[in-house]
């Protein structure tokens, strides 16, 4: 056999460049998708190096492996686990110190890891210089100096990773020193581990017990070993529960028996370790200046230009996204007519039925058709812009600006910005909130998305408030959109309140320093899968449901529009908004708008009898100001943007969710919270006698 | 008809009278350990610190002034008064002032010394929060023999400091009273704690007790002024003439542990304590904010929270109420 294979786990703090590296090295040759059972994302990519093959598994970034989050249980698992061969433990040289608290936790776990030192280039500029042969010789292991943004280092770490994985190269991974009483009590608790009977790891799992980990400590009350995969040794006699008991409770007495308590001592002497090592290994050679960071965060948080600042930004996405959505879906539509034509003229020239090249043309193709040329443009560009924004570091600094306000909901900073990313798109709004890393707020953040007016809503209310309104469109939507952040901020009040009712809620997040954003093509190809995956079931959600709305417009063929099953849905419906002053017209309407709510204004013509299928149309703008009253207009546009999320929003719940009961949640707040908004809206509107 | 016959009584009896007196005698064995503390004991020593604090140079204090600094009515001073010049901790006329025999400093000084120790004890040995020390402590040094401090001493290893950062006197030698320096010749940006304050003349003794000027108290030199200070007590500003800042006697501030987000922004200081438990603990340790680490406050956000701190090389920001749990000790330059 000529071709071996090598698995490798990449693991390390969050944006140490990381995914740069893992780009890098595998290309486009990857996949992306979830660990088994979690939210959390999986990315995998195989490469070729001499005659090995590689396959990369990119660990998700933690500070740790305490087994606190999904994704430290995850890296820890997965290390724990027999499939690497080798870890690479990528670590940011310009906050070594803070970097090794994990490479030390890799350390003890296993030996066959090599590290890179990334960021070098920063280092350098920053001034200082690390010595790393000196580090290896601490550390124990290959460490590799490493610019992933510009390739430099990545040939020897494959080398490194070669060398260790075929055991050329021997490793002595660093112990730490836990001192003589925490030293003390790690010996005879792995001492107690052996009588037992347990096998390898020992020490590590002895560790874990006086740390408190919460994985540990439930296998060891379980009995279940295997289920952080600690197996006792083969030969061994198997583990009574009793034994583990024990063993647990003495642990709990030797920790709780020190002052600090012994999990404190472990990290503060992991840390010590850290800051001996890198003041062994780093060499300051310029004095400290004013970084590019600091300057920048002073206006960037400042107490008056931040918010100008940030509302600047925020309108710039936007502006970019609605413009770049016009001009974008003025191709795909121009295009889009062109198909439409050349189809039309090719089903004429077989001589197809007409109910074919109804249900296929104008069903189909037009409707899923507008939906792609809707959705494509605006989602690209906040895909773009969002990770732009993230890798430029300003993200993190809105959302440590915006956190106080966002307190007084029971919520937190990183909220607004899934709800900014929302103002595009509510799908990137509801993927956006997998950088929020606690669980209720992340919740909170899905479950809100939809409320915020999406780039689709709004091109379509604009249009409506237009032709409804004339010149008092401008207050009309200025209005919409306030009341709709509202709507987001009383929902996420009232689920705190309820529903997520006294969950912690902590906020603490990392600054990184700002650094030119990098987007080499490797990059651009993971943004161009996701948002390919995406479209792609939008048009699984788009093609059905516009398929649907066709043949419910057009049976029984040739019927006249009350006979047809739009009008049949239109006199059923009715009743159900009388409370809200939505007529059975608009509601059926608004069910048509789930695949994509671009397509309100062509619904509406349907649903008036004004034409069968979901071509664009201006005659219906031109209808509607004769048929409703401001008052029923206002309420509609009001309905419309709040109402019900875009299935493909649905889908992303359920994605970033994974529960259906969260799903349906998804759901029903956007539904409760537009009925009672446009509920007080309309009644009081028609008090005041509007 | 039954005979009564104290004999058939009389052993039953007997027994039972004896285990009751035994069970009374075990009873008492740890209230003798407690120790009485007639409350007449715990007034009188108060008392006498008191009088310890505000004495100096041998001048006598009135029941005026410590009434004011005990903040009880000056009937009830009196009195105190009368109890420790009977007892012969005190020796003078009520009216007059009174001075502390040598027998009356030699206790005051045992019960700074029980005070601190008990601190100390509170803090170590039982965990206590630092601001619920002192009224715990002053609640156990009462009564309390020289012998008894010394093992209280021993057992915690003859610490030299309280948590507050006082030192401990040891026993038999006397503890100078700090010396300080007077307030006048302080330097402006320092943090001072007062340590005595003349209290002639009474008027402006007074004056300055209501302002807040008592021993054990904090204040900040603001600025000094031809003719007078300007001074920070808590949030407090003042404005002192000199000759009044000439009568007040303070030194430098004993360094404490402070919750992080009191840190002023620009400050560095040391992690002492990071406090809580779970997840949250264990996420602040890992970010590094462990025993001993460094820390300083780089911002605010806009509106005042959360605030964002440099820990070992990173910029990582927490809300007031997250940096509660880490208590720090600040760390001056120069």
């Amino acid at each position: 056999m000529d071709k071996k294979t090598i698995t490798v786990g990449v693991a390390g703090n969050p944006n140490v460049g990381k995914s740069v590296i893992f780009n890098a090295l595998t290309g486009s040759r990857q996949h992306v998708g979830n660990w088994p059972g979690k939210t959390v994302e999986r990315a995998e990519g195989v490469f070729h190096y001499q005659s090995w093959e590689i396959r990369l598994v990119d660990l998700p970034g933690t500070y740790s492996l305490a087994a606190q989050s999904p994704e430290e249980v995850i890296a820890r698992d997965y290390i724990l686990s027999d499939e690497p061969d080798v870890v690479i433990d990528i670590v940011d040289a310009t906050c070594l110190e803070r970097n090794l608290n994990l490479a030390l936790q890799i350390l003890e776990l296993t030996g066959r890891v090599v590290v890179a030192l990334n960021l070098m280039d920063e280092v350098r500029r920053q001034g200082w210089k690390i010595d790393a042969e000196a580090l290896e010789a601490d550390l124990g292991v290959p460490v590799v100096p490493t610019v992933a943004t510009e390739g430099e280092g990545l040939p020897k770490l494959l080398a490194a990773i070669v060398d260790v994985a075929t055991g050329q190269r021997q490793t002595h991974p660093a112990a730490v020193n836990y001192g003589l009483t925490v030293g003390g009590y790690v010996e005879s608790l792995e001492a107690d581990l052996a009588r037992m009977g347990m096998g390898g790891r020992r020490r590590w799992v002895a560790l874990k017990l006086l740390e408190d980990d919460p994985q540990i400590v439930e296998a060891f009350q379980q009995g279940d070993l295997a289920a952080c995969r600690l197996e006792p040794d083969d030969d061994a006699l198997p583990v009574s529960p009793e034994a583990l008991q024990a063993v647990l409770n003495r642990a709990v007495r030797l920790r709780e028996g020190t002052r600090p308590d012994a999990k404190v001592e472990i990290v503060r002497r992991r840390f010590e370790f850290a800051h001996d090592v890198v003041h062994r290994v780093a060499r300051r050679l310029r004095p400290v200046e004013e970084s590019m960071t600091e300057r920048i965060d002073r206006i960037v948080t400042h107490k008056v230009w931040s918010w100008p600042i940030m509302l600047a930004m925020l309108t710039l996405v936007f502006w970019i996204t609605i413009k770049g959505g016009e001009i974008g879906g003025g191709w795909l539509e121009a295009g889009l007519s062109r198909l439409i034509r050349l189809s039309r003229a090719w089903l004429t020239s077989i001589q197809a039925p007409w109910w074919v090249s109804g249900a296929l043309v104008d069903g189909l193709l037009m409707g899923t058709g507008t939906v792609i040329a809707a959705m494509l443009p605006p989602m690209i560009i906040l895909f773009v812009a969002f990770a732009l924004l993230e890798d430029l570091g300003l993200l993190p600094r809105m959302a440590f600006n915006l956190d106080r306000p966002m307190r007084a909901v029971g919520s937190q900073g990183k909220q607004t910005l899934t709800w900014g990313m929302g103002f595009g798109c509510n799908v990137t709004g509801v993927m956006a909130s997998r950088i929020i890393e606690n669980k209720k707020v992340r919740l909170a953040s899905i479950l809100t998305s939809p409320l915020i007016i999406c780039s689709g809503s709004y091109g379509a209310g604009v249009a409506l408030a237009i032709a409804l309104f004339g010149d008092r469109a401008l207050s009309v939507i200025l209005s919409l959109v306030f009341l709709s952040l509202g709507a987001a901020f009383l929902a996420t009040l009232v689920l705190n309140k309820t529903i997520f009712r006294g969950e912690p809620g902590g906020f603490v997040l990392e600054m990184p320093p700002y650094r030119r954003p990098k987007f080499g093509q490797v990059a651009w190809r993971a943004l161009v899968d996701r948002v390919a995956h995406t479209m792609w079931r939008a048009v699984e959600f788009a093609a059905p449901a516009t398929l649907l709305i066709w043949v419910l417009g057009n049976v029984p063929p040739g019927a006249p529009f009350e006979q047809t099953a739009i009008g049949w849905l239109v006199r059923t419906l009715a009743p159900l908004g009388r409370l809200w002053g939505l007529s059975g017209e608009m509601l059926t309407a608004l069910l048509f708008t789930l695949p994509a709510k671009e397509i309100i204004v062509p619904a509406l013509a349907m649903t008036y009898g004004l034409q069968a299928s979901l071509a664009e149309s201006e005659q219906v703008l031109a209808y509607l100001p004769q048929a409703w009253t401001p008052l029923t207009a206002y309420t509609f546009l009001l309905f419309f943007m709040l109402y019900l999320p875009c299935l493909v929003t649905v889908w992303a719940t359920w994605k970033e969710t994974r529960s259906l009961k969260w799903t349906l949640m998804g759901l029903v707040v956007p539904l409760v919270m537009a009925s009672l908004i446009t509920f007080v809206v309309y009644q009081t509107g028609q008090l005041l006698g509007f | 008809m039954e005979t009564f016959d104290i004999s058939n009584w009389l052993w039953p009896a007997v027994s039972v009278l004896l285990a009751i007196l035994l069970l009374w005698a075990l009873r008492r064995r740890p209230q003798a350990m407690a120790r009485p503390q007639p409350s007449r004991l715990v007034e009188m020593e108060d008392t006498l610190k008191e009088v310890y604090k505000l004495q100096r140079d041998e001048t006598a204090v009135k029941a005026g002034a410590l009434a004011r600094a005990m903040g009880i009515s000056e009937e009830m001073t009196e009195g105190l008064m009368e109890v420790l010049v009977t007892s012969g901790w005190a020796e003078g006329d009520v009216s007059a002032g009174i001075r502390l025999t040598t027998r009356g400093r030699e206790r005051a000084q045992e019960l700074i010394r029980a005070h601190r120790l008990w601190e100390r004890y509170l803090v170590d040995r039982e965990g206590m929060p630092l601001d619920a020390v002192h009224v715990e402590a002053d609640r156990r040094e009462h009564g309390m023999t020289p012998d008894e401090a010394a093992e209280l001493d021993a057992e915690l290893g003859h610490p030299a400091w309280d948590p507050h950062g006082d030192i401990i006197p040891d026993a038999g030698r006397r503890a100078p009273p700090p010396a300080g320096s007077p307030l006048a010749v302080c330097t402006p940006g320092d943090r001072l704690r007062i340590l005595h304050v003349e209290d002639e003349p009474p008027a402006l003794f007074a004056q300055l007790v209501v302002m807040g000027f008592r021993p054990g108290v904090e204040v900040e030199v603001v600025e000094r002024k031809p003719g007078h200070l300007r001074v920070r007590i808590g949030s407090n500003l003042f404005s002192l003439a000199t000759a009044a800042a000439e009568r007040v006697d303070a030194a430098p501030a004993p360094v404490l542990p402070v919750p992080l987000s009191e840190l002023p922004v620009g400050s560095r200081a040391m992690v002492a304590e990071v406090k809580g438990g779970g997840k949250q603990q264990r996420r602040m340790l890992d970010m590094g904010l462990v025993p001993g680490a460094e820390v300083t406050a780089i911002r605010t956000a806009p509106l005042g929270d959360p605030i964002e701190y440099r820990i070992k090389g990173t910029a990582i920001a927490m809300r007031r109420s997250d940096a509660d749990s880490i208590l720090v000790e600040e760390v001056r330059n120069g």
